[in-house]
């Protein structure tokens, strides 16, 4: 008997470098015990509840000793790839612009194009920094979502936008920790196998 | 007091849980007795995340033992009280025994 594959595939993608082994069994083991004792249905619901609440945690801890030069080189990296990741959207306006006449994109349009701009450099900068790459494209679309919401907060009237354009900023951030787990849950895989 | 200062309320329910435990403290056993004796609801990550607290306070030691197949071919981390951990308890105890002297909780 096994957890849910998707719930198993987050926890490969967001437990913190050097404790996923621990957690994952750990979760494995009382899985097994639950599915014996309350059958597959209530261990499975028993599972997900366990890895969906722990999320924060996992990302809010990390068993790796960085030196400071070498957390200084991963900060500047994130925030190499944010920038490359906003500049990436000139060409993909001009594509668009192209397809659907200056201004005229259905609303959809610009959500989809932008995600997965935010999920492919995601997955870049899982494979650029190698370990922990959700936790830190996490706080890399953070920083981005706070670095345009905080003058809106403050009243700076020339970061005032629809609600519609804060939705598809915000998006960014579950985009680029999907981008970066789906690259690093292929990596896990690949490691474990 | 320990590096680290104070304890935070969790934090003392899981070094008391790695105390009680003793040889058979890890992360699925800690968290399942917080459940059987708080009778509260603890999520693995929160145990996790508070151990690493705790390790980097010098609190308890950790080690990586044997993978095995209960666990899906994964290695267990166990956990230790320290010297530290044990004197950062008594304090505690300590502390709430004085703070507790004389009060009467009808």
């Amino acid at each position: 008997m096994r957890p849910p594959i998707v719930a198993e595939a987050i926890v490969a993608a967001v437990a913190p470098p050097g404790d996923y082994e621990s957690i994952a069994g750990d979760l494995h083991e009382e899985y097994l015990r639950y599915a014996c004792l309350s059958g597959r249905r209530a261990a499975n619901r028993w599972y997900w509840s366990q890895v969906l609440l722990s999320i924060p945690w996992m990302l809010s801890y990390s068993r790796a000793r960085r030196s400071e030069l070498h957390a200084i080189g991963i900060g500047l990296t994130a925030v190499g790839v944010l920038v490359a990741m906003l500049l990436a959207t000139l060409p993909i306006n001009a594509l668009l612009d192209a397809i659907f006449g200056s201004a005229n994109w259905p609303l959809f349009v610009p959500f989809g194009a932008y995600w997965i701009d935010a999920a492919v450099f995601g997955a870049v900068l899982a494979l650029i920094v190698r370990r922990g790459g959700v936790r830190i494209a996490f706080w890399a679309a953070s920083l981005l979502v706070l670095a345009f919401a905080v003058p809106a907060l403050l009243g700076f009237p020339s970061s005032q936008a629809p609600v519609w354009a804060w939705v598809l900023l915000g998006g960014t951030v579950p985009a680029m920790c999907a981008g970066a787990a789906l690259y690093q849950v292929v990596i896990r895989r690949g490691v474990a196998q | 007091m320990a590096k680290g200062g104070y304890l935070g309320e969790f934090e003392h329910i899981v070094l008391l849980t790695v105390l009680r435990l003793g040889e058979g403290a890890y992360g699925a056993s800690i968290r399942a007795e917080i459940e059987r004796v708080t009778d509260r609801f603890s999520t693995i990550g929160a145990v996790h995340a508070t151990l690493e607290r705790l390790e980097r306070k010098g609190l308890v030691s950790s080690w990586i033992g044997a993978p095995t197949a209960e666990r899906g071919g994964k290695a267990k981390r166990h956990f230790k009280i320290e010297k530290a951990g044990v004197a950062v308890l008594k304090d505690v105890r300590m502390t709430l025994k004085r703070l507790h002297a004389g009060l009467s909780l009808r």
